[in-house]
């Protein structure tokens, strides 16, 4: 068990006479036994960044280090890493055995017997004692992802790495997976790194998760905390579905105007936003209420353009009088039809606002109770 | 009952011959013939030359070549002819086809890996696969001078080996080692791309994978991509003792004489059944068979894996 650090990881590419950024100045560090997840849209660099901690990619500047000792310049095979990877890379030619054995062989001295009995208690904790003597080709999605599971626990590694392991599984089976995934990493307490670009992975599985994007890291926290607490407008847009509501405004005397309405900030809120002008509004479509009738300043007329009913929840996307959209959910229960004129509240105690230059968020929704730890 | 039946089966058949005959259009019917015309095509060469092994001489001159010989034309003698003349030469020709085949095609296996799978640069990298690949395109001509330059000047191999001579062996027999090396030197470019080509749809991260956990780079090819070239090594091996099986020019440069005893099968057969009097037909055609059942023998033995070789 071990904790991993990355210190101002830096990589490039060169592509003709260009230089690419594909990791840029990215540093965090990963408590022993904790599972980081690591988000972010395709080429992001998340996976550059697996690849690196792994040693396949050099590393263009910055170190990584494993309980305090600088890797970069140690080869992948004397890393004590395991990696599972998306496509599960399993040795087609060799027998689920051979293909849990070979890690072992490979890397230590231990006994045949020794090895064969590390495989075989590695197969019965993952349920798949009876495939030992199968190849992959004759296992279904599932099982070779199990194997390739087997395969990076029964070396008992530093660290993991998982480069998107579920995403080739069907969406049962993925929902499955997630949280058995979950309960092994609490049992082995194996410090983990885990690459998607699945929120809901993000959010359901991980102690942390870090989000980039464009090779920058955006933040690190909590799930809940970078769910409520989004230090920018990158990552408040990109967690949650449907994604935040954003309205670009500007604020004059208190109020915010743009899209077609006004937004009267209280003097708590406006404490928060020192004296930048150019803003933009940020609402989660859950704080939206709809009602029958305005009372309040934070209350907008609009009309319901589209409901999408997912059963439990209504997504209803509604149009201001401008133009202006706006997406609110709503229980499943609740009645509204397309081309009804409803009001849609935004709490105030609900909004985010954001710099329109930076993208900073210079204030975030009040939560009531402290999120709980996951 | 039993007429009925019958007559029950008659008219089912009856049934199923019109219905077969109303598909038969025009097209259809053309396209089988042109079928049947390419197919001979192919095929009359063939099918004259074993005809023609087994007709005695006067046979062959009173019968046309592509028709089977009748009752006292039929001979195996000439094959009995073929079989003793040429048997020692395909031993002969084992000694060098079968070991450059191996050779060749294990060291392009091993230099395709090194310049697929370890991460280089492209710039070291380039170079040496545009040296390789124009290799391929070096005609066998182009080198026959220097060749045996090589072999008659700087490495005089019937001078080195001076020991295996003393046990009893002749000399000559430095031909067929000049061949091995010879054949393998000029193998190496094809099967090297060849297999480059393979190992470039191998799953890279099978490779990264296995180096994760442990494996150096010699063990990954011993364990994961040795294991897996069986296809291509099939198409390799077949590919590559048809070629120096076959390959006369080589032979007439380093053995030159078929009366040697380490004459190969190639010389021999070109002087087989040529004489003063004409050629015998018969025996030549016998003789070339014969020649050629083993590269025939190699195509069944890696039939299958040579088709998943080549579809990869």
């Amino acid at each position: 068990m071990a904790t991993l650090e990355l210190d101002s990881v830096t990589k490039t590419f060169q592509d003709g006479d260009d230089e690419i950024v594909a990791v840029d100045d990215v540093s965090m560090d990963i408590a022993d036994s904790e599972f980081l997840v690591v988000v972010g849209p395709s080429g992001c660099g998340k996976s550059t960044m697996l690849r690196m901690v792994a040693g396949l990619e050099t590393i263009t500047s910055g170190t990584v280090s494993l309980d305090g000792r600088v890797i970069n310049d140690v080869k992948s095979q004397e890393r004590d890493i395991a990696m599972v990877f998306q496509s599960y890379a399993l040795y087609p030619h060799m027998t689920v055995r051979e293909n849990m054995s070979f890690g072992l062989e490979e890397s230590t001295d231990l006994p045949d017997e020794e090895i064969s009995e590390m495989v075989t208690d590695t197969a019965e904790l993952l349920g798949i004692p009876s495939l030992l003597d199968r190849k992959p080709g004759e296992l279904s999605g599932g099982q070779q992802q199990r194997v390739a599971l087997g395969r990076a626990i029964v070396r008992d590694p530093e660290v993991f790495l998982m480069d998107e392991p579920l995403s080739n599984l069907d969406a049962k089976l993925r929902a499955q997976m997630r949280t058995e995934l979950q309960r092994l990493q609490e049992d082995l307490e194996v410090t983990t790194m885990y690459v998607t670009h699945d929120q809901t992975e993000a959010m359901t599985m991980g102690d942390r998760i870090a989000i980039l994007n464009d090779g920058e890291l955006q933040q690190v926290a909590t799930p809940l905390e970078c769910y409520h607490e989004p230090t920018n407008r990158f990552v408040a847009g990109f967690l949650g579905e449907p994604s935040m509501n954003f309205f670009e405004t500007d604020l004059a005397d208190g109020t915010l105007t743009g899209g077609g309405f006004e937004y009267p900030l209280s003097e708590g809120t406006l404490a928060d936003l020192g004296d930048a002008t150019g803003l933009v509004l940020g609402i989660r479509p859950e704080a939206v209420e709809i009602r029958e009738e305005a009372s309040a300043p934070s209350d907008f007329e609009a009309t319901v353009d589209v409901v999408e009913p997912m059963g439990d929840e209504n997504i209803v996307y509604l149009q201001f009088g401008d133009g202006e959209s706006l997406v609110a959910t709503t229980s499943g229960f609740d009645r509204v039809g397309a081309g009804d004129s409803v009001v849609a509240r935004i709490p105030e105690g609900a909004i985010h606002v954001f710099d329109r230059a930076s993208g900073e968020a210079l204030h975030n929704r009040t939560v009531e109770a402290d999120a709980p730890e996951p | 009952m039993s007429d009925a039946r019958t007559g029950g089966n008659t008219t089912s058949r009856a049934d199923r011959l019109v219905r077969a005959a109303e598909k038969l259009t025009v097209e259809r019917v053309l396209l089988y013939v042109v079928l049947l015309g390419m197919a001979s095509f192919y095929l009359i060469p063939i099918e004259s030359g074993l005809v023609t092994s087994i007709k005695t001489s006067t046979a062959v001159i009173e019968t046309v070549p592509f028709a089977p010989p009748g009752p006292s034309g039929f001979t195996l003698q000439k094959w009995q002819q073929a079989v003793d003349a040429l048997l020692f030469g395909m031993g002969n020709s084992m000694l060098y086809a079968v070991p450059a085949t191996i050779l060749s095609a294990f060291i392009g296996s091993i230099t395709a890996y090194g310049l697929t799978m370890p991460t280089w640069k492209q710039a070291y990298k380039a170079p040496l696969i545009a040296l390789i690949v124009a290799g391929i395109f070096i005609p066998y001509q182009a080198v026959l001078v220097p060749l045996t330059q090589f072999w008659a000047q700087y490495v005089q191999l019937g001078q080195l080996l001076g020991p295996l001579w003393a046990l009893g062996i002749s000399n000559d027999y430095a031909g067929i080692i000049e061949l091995v090396v010879t054949h393998v030197a000029y193998g190496i470019p094809i099967c090297t791309l060849l297999f480059r080509t393979y190992y470039k749809t191998m799953s890279k991260e099978m490779i990264e994978s296995a180096r994760l956990e442990g494996a150096t780079l010699r063990r990954v090819y011993r364990r994961i991509v040795f294991p897996l070239s069986g296809p291509m090594f099939a198409v390799v091996l077949i590919y590559q003792f048809t070629q120096i099986w076959n390959d006369l020019l080589f032979t007439l440069v380093l053995v030159s004489t078929e009366s040697s005893p380490a004459a190969p099968v190639v010389l021999i057969l070109a002087g087989l059944g040529t004489s003063l009097e004409g050629q015998d037909f018969a025996l030549r055609m016998a003789g070339a068979f014969l020649a050629a059942l083993p590269t025939l023998a190699v195509y069944i033995f890696f039939g299958d894996e040579f088709a998943e070789g080549v579809a990869a």
